[in-house]
């Protein structure tokens, strides 16, 4: 018998009221339900970051909440940086200005975890951004690049 | 995954009714790092999961009472190797907590969950032992406090009663002040879960406690109190002999897949020198906290 | 206008990727479609005696439970060299994960209930997964005989045994021979995307959605497998979230294709990443190498037997094995040589296509055992590498493609850059070596371009853009010969119905064979307009060029839209323009073609060794390739830097771990480790040599595979010279080193400086 919790969630800014099974993970929710499908699917057991979002002011591997935990939250995923015009947000434009994405599947989970970094880190070292980012999985192995990307915005440089 | 009910209790109370009335039907959910891959995986089935996180007298916040610093059951590891007090006064726990996992990882994972979990390479649980943490639970009978070494029996199994429910974890401000460092192996240097993990303890009495995991079925805490250890003038064949003796009782099982034994028992040693140096070199310096 | 070509724009299609509209094949949404999950078997090798999924279908939502028997009979059978692997398993699960059944149902919930339910009797049958077990006499073959009745081969486990060489390796006069073993493991590709297909009908044919890296040999095995013309068979294939050969052949589609076909509905299925494990890795090998020396390190003789333990189903494994083991000497002149590569089966997940195509294994064996020859000759080893190296020219594989490349200046670039006649720092040291894989032995790529009225250009080109950036090197070649701007470029791709055959991505090979069907397209649209231009200006064709979106006269320069408006004129349209590049087989070479090309890579590495742990750390990783022309150059050092790192994964803690039962024990990403952000080299450069002396655009080579052939002879080496611990197997993980430094200290004392 499948248990069927009404919850409510803001995500992306946008107030939403659900019907979530209680035991689908909020990953579930927000690829199957919600289609927001620009967070991925891939270890499912927390250790390859591809499923990352912004729970409540944190990030979290969105595979291992439950989506009824999110009740009452502010989930932002991937589809949340750019701004309401559509402009990319800066970390956005520097994975692209400085080759970050090569298949793409690791980066939604990339520039979340990169967001955050930056959020409590504003200028980190590269050390710092290879632990805040450590979550998440290349298997392309852009990671120097990636790293470029995230320095470039904590410098503010310019390509 | 199997489909179960989910509850949310608002007291704690009404979570250890719950829990008592379900017995092994039921799994607390705290952060859900662990109990969530379980539930995918089929080896938790529970009909009823209990999430914790909305009990207002579970206090996620770090608080001192009562000459203990209290550590709640839905504080996660992010908060603590952040939290000044744990890097001063228990920086074997800081230390721990910074390595379970990944970012993501520790913004969920509780003190509480890594405990009741209950594996043997529990990072947190060495750093506990050499510190004579508490676990303060509440259950059908009321509420109780099991020191720390008196928790783990085995891979995934305490001494907490049915019903029970782990309320915080506890730290003595009162103890003597010690230097202490966590150690660990891992099979790469990114996130893993370690082969051997383990903490050192000294204080300025000359009393050295070490714990390790990862190498038998539960964490273990040996003690030296001849002082010899914790003297770095000592001859070194002396300290030598306390050390081996203190690794006696490990028995790292054949069948990990992680590391063999004999490497793990080596490991062991090395180690343990290291943390001990670590931890001398911290009381010794005032230097309490990593990176002070 | 500025030249596009040798500049790094930013990706085409990167938009899509870091906004998270980017469209995996799981991502897509098609109206009605039922999701199907697998029914697998706890075992390596089993007996079928019965299944039974009565209580299965009865769970609400429950669509379909497909086994062997609802399929047509016999069992259709595929692959991509022998049609021995079944849409589902017959009788027999072969390997841990082989499918047995199929079920789909209204959503993922109903199908994992109902696949819980399905009860398969079976037998559990003694598995062979290790070349000694496969070998042993008494050993259960893995194939059954009838399979291949005219093979005497087919009463053994050796699918087949591959025999390369030249001059006398027996009558050769070496000073020192030096001979070992080594080993290499089973790894996975591990893509972050994981396997997924979708099937549809599509009026009297069917759609099918895949990860595939070779949309048209699907479409082809499709066709037949589903007994449908090639043009009922459409292949969407979206970018994959990464391939790394794991993805270029059919897995799963057959079966996903038949059960959309039996309900007339889209079936959706997409694998976990422990299926995925399961259904895709290298093949592991035992290399031995015996090499003779002449007392100045000149390499007298190379005598390589190679064994790769392959899966239970060929796969396009031993074309691995054949091709991966051929250029096994190495980039250097060897008088004589022996080559013998078998090819064995075993009761584990079919080994596929993965970076580096069988080299990686060989080049191990044979640059370690290089070193130690250089050691007991007392000869430096950058050394004795350069005394034998091939020059440019030279026929260092008789009958073949001749050295093809300046390789001599790759690798003093990397010794350079690594400083090796500079003093390694105490308790480091270094490692070199050098690699060459075989480019694509026959080749056919089509395309087409089209150029629009505004000057705008949209390009079909069949390639698979799985992070390698082929779809923006085919956009700055149209983009520079057209005169459009980048921006201005569409690239169509991944569409069988849409855009024209290409055979494969894979090789290295599309910026060489489609980047030259490109170009040859958009010469064609170049020509057009020539002609265009002296209709319009009353010239002769002779006297008009275009160059780079430049169209020239005799007194002026027209830009390609002064001459495409009045030219095309009332009527509108555009000019159209069709490539293709082929590269034809050569029926008698061992291969079935010389490469077009060879990747040169020379890999330095500096280690430091932590003795009482094991753990390594890279300090320096220096990867030089030799490209012939990066038309994009932060592409080339992306896919040279990642090429490197995924070399570290199977060099320092990639392996499959498996009990003695057979079966995989670290399946998933908790116990199966890759390189994170925090296991990169302290350092790393990547460089290029860059000669244009290739057969593609602009002079351009092919790459991205050539840095992970050598990563692991020069860790292993830089280990070695830091603490002198041998080691010949993979991986170099911290318990080995250990071990191995323990082994040291037996042995009595550490061995001599390089």
């Amino acid at each position: 018998m499948i248990q069927l919790v009404p919850i409510e969630v803001t995500v992306n800014g946008r107030a939403r009221t659900i019907e979530v099974a209680a035991h689908h993970t909020l990953l579930d929710v927000l690829r199957d339900d919600l289609e927001l499908t620009g967070t991925k699917e891939c270890c499912l057991v927390g250790e390859c970051g591809a499923c990352t979002v912004r729970l409540d002011g944190q990030i979290v591997d969105s595979c291992l909440v439950l989506a009824v935990e999110a009740d009452g939250g502010e989930v932002t995923t991937v589809e949340g940086l750019a701004d309401a015009s559509g402009a990319l947000n800066p970390l956005q434009q520097a994975f692209l200005d400085y080759g970050a994405a090569q298949c793409g599947f690791c980066i939604p989970g990339q520039l979340m975890a990169a967001d955050d970094l930056l959020r409590r880190t504003p200028n980190p070292t590269v050390a710092e951004i290879q632990e805040g980012l450590a979550g998440n999985l290349c298997r392309c192995a852009g990671y120097e690049q990636i790293t470029e990307a995230v320095q470039a915005v904590a410098g503010g440089r310019d390509r | 995954m199997r489909a179960f009910s989910y509850e949310r209790p608002t007291s704690v109370a009404d979570a250890v009714a719950l829990l008592a009335e379900h017995g092994p039907d039921a799994r607390v959910l705290a952060g859900g790092t662990d109990l969530v891959i379980r539930l995918r995986d089929g080896s938790a089935s529970p009909t009823v999961v209990v999430d914790v996180k909305r009990i207002p007298e579970l206090d996620p916040a770090i608080r001192e009472v009562d000459g203990w610093l209290v550590i709640g059951a839905t504080t996660v590891m992010t908060e603590i190797a952040a939290d000044v007090r744990v890097r001063r006064r228990f920086t074997a726990l800081a230390e721990a907590a910074a390595v379970v996992g990944s970012v993501q990882i520790r913004n969920r994972a509780t003190l509480a969950g890594n405990l009741c979990n209950a594996s043997p390479a529990a990072d947190t649980a060495p750093a506990l032992l050499t510190y004579a943490a508490q676990v303060v639970a509440a259950g059908p009978d009321g509420g109780r406090r099991i020191p720390i070494d008196e928790l783990f029996v085995r891979s995934g199994v305490t001494t907490l009663r049915r019903g029970e429910l782990v309320t915080s974890i506890e730290l003595p401000l009162a103890s003597p002040p010690v230097g202490s460092a966590h150690v660990r192996r891992t099979r790469r240097r990114g996130h893993d879960l370690a082969s051997v993990t383990l903490a050192c303890a000294v204080d300025a009495s000359g009393v050295t406690r070490l714990a390790y995991g990862s190498v038998g079925p539960r964490p273990l805490l040996v003690v030296d109190d001849t002082g010899v250890l914790a003297n770095p003038a000592a001859a070194e064949s002396e300290r030598a002999a306390i050390l081996e003796h203190m690794f006696a009782e490990a028995s790292p099982s054949p069948r990990s897949m992680r590391a063999g034994p004999d490497y793990r028992l080596a490991m062991l040693r090395v180690l343990g020198w290291r943390a001990l140096a670590t931890a001398i070199a911290r009381l010794r310096d005032g230097r309490l906290a990593a990176g002070e | 206008m500025s030249a596009l070509v040798g500049s790094s724009p930013n990706r085409v299609g990167g938009i899509g990727r870091v906004t998270g509209s980017q469209a995996y094949v799981a991502d897509i949404r098609v109206a009605d479609v039922l999701e199907a999950k697998l029914v697998t078997l706890d075992c390596a090798h089993a007996r079928i005696i019965s299944i039974d999924a009565d209580a299965a279908r009865r769970v609400p939502g429950c669509r379909l439970v497909m086994t062997a028997a609802d399929l047509p009979q016999p069992v259709p059978r595929f692959g991509p060299q022998f049609r021995d692997r079944p849409v589902i398993a017959v009788d027999e699960v072969k390997y841990h994960g082989e499918p047995v059944a199929i079920v789909v149902a209204d959503s993922n919930d109903a199908a994992e209930q109902a696949a819980a339910l399905v009860r398969v009797e079976h037998e559990v049958l003694p598995a062979v997964v290790t070349v000694a077990a496969a070998l042993d006499a008494e050993a259960p073959l893995v194939q059954d005989p009838a399979i291949r009745p005219d093979d005497p081969r087919s009463s053994s486990n050796v699918l087949r045994e591959h025999r390369v060489g030249w001059g006398d390796v027996d009558a050769s006069a070496a000073d020192l021979v030096v001979e070992h073993t080594y080993t290499f493991p089973m790894v996975t590709q591990f893509a972050i995307e994981p396997h997924a297909f979708m099937a549809a009908p599509d009026g009297d044919g069917i759609r099918v959605w895949s990860s595939i890296q070779h949309p048209n040999w699907l479409q082809r095995i499709l066709a037949e497998v589903l007994r449908l013309p090639l043009s009922k068979v459409r292949v969407i294939a979206p970018d994959p979230g990464g391939g790394f050969g794991g993805k270029q052949h059919a897995k799963l589609e057959p079966l996903v294709a038949f059960a959309a076909l039996r309900l007339g509905r889209p079936v959706r299925l997409v694998l976990s990443l422990e299926q995925t494990f399961q259904a895709v890795r290298r093949a592991a090998a035992e290399v031995r190498v015996r090499t003779g020396f002449r007392r100045d390190g000149t390499i007298e003789f190379q005598d390589v037997a190679a064994d790769y333990l392959i899966g239970a189903y060929a796969d396009i494994a031993d074309r691995v094995v054949g091709k991966g083991s051929y250029p096994a000497c190495g980039p250097y002149n060897v008088p004589a040589a022996r080559i013998v590569a078998r090819s064995i089966l075993s009761h584990t997940t079919p080994s596929t296509a993965f970076r580096g195509f069988g080299y990686p294994q060989v080049n191990w064996a044979v640059e370690s055992n290089l070193d130690e020859g250089a050691r007991a000759l007392g000869i430096d080893r950058l050394e004795i590498r350069l005394r034998n190296l091939a020059h440019k020219g030279d026929a260092f594989i008789p009958f073949d493609t001749p050295a093809d490349g300046e390789w001599d200046q790759s690798v003093r670039k990397a010794a350079e850059l690594i400083g090796w006649d500079t003093p390694t720092p105490a308790g480091h040291g270094r490692g070199i070596a050098v690699g060459i894989k075989s480019g694509p032995t026959t080749g056919l790529s089509h395309s087409t371009v089209r150029l629009l009225a505004d000057g705008s250009v949209v390009v079909f080109a069949g390639t698979s853009d799985m992070g390698q950036g082929a779809r923006t090197v085919f956009a700055q070649i149209a983009a520079q010969e057209l005169g459009a701007p980048l921006d201005w470029v569409t690239v169509v791709m991944g569409d069988t119905a849409v855009v024209p055959y290409d055979q494969q991505t894979s090789a290295s090979r599309s910026t060489v064979l489609m980047g030259n069907s490109v170009l040859f397209a958009c010469r064609s649209i170049q020509a057009q307009l020539r002609a265009m231009a002296a209709r319009l200006h009353g010239l002769d064709e002779s006297e008009v060029t275009v160059d780079r979106g430049m169209v020239r006269i005799p007194d002026r320069e027209l830009s390609v839209i002064e001459v495409l408006k009045p030219g095309l004129g009332r009527l509108g349209g555009e000019l159209i323009g069709n490539g293709e590049a082929r590269k034809e087989a050569e029926p008698g070479h061992p291969l079935g073609g010389a490469p077009a090309f060879f990747e040169f890579n020379c890999t330095a590495i500096e280690a430091a060794v932590d003795e009482e742990t094991g753990d390594v750390t890279i300090v320096r990783h220096v990867t030089v390739s030799d490209v012939g022309r990066s038309i994009n150059p932060l592409q080339v050092r992306m896919q040279d830097e990642g090429a490197a790192i995924m070399g570290l994964g199977h060099t320092l803690m990639e392996h499959y771990i498996y009990d003695d039962a057979g079966r995989i024990r670290n399946l998933g990403a908790i116990d199966y480790r890759i390189p994170t952000s925090m296991d990169l080299p302290l350092e790393i450069v990547s460089e290029t040599i860059e000669n244009a002396d290739g057969p593609g655009p602009y002079g351009a080579k092919g790459m991205s595979e050539g840095a992970l052939l050598c990563t692991a002879p020069a860790v292993a080496a830089a280990v070695r010279d830091a603490c002198g611990a041998v080691i010949r197997d993979l991986p170099l993980s911290p318990e080995r080193v250990w071990r191995a430094i323990q082994e040291r200290a037996t042995n009595g004392g550490r061995e001599a400086e390089r």
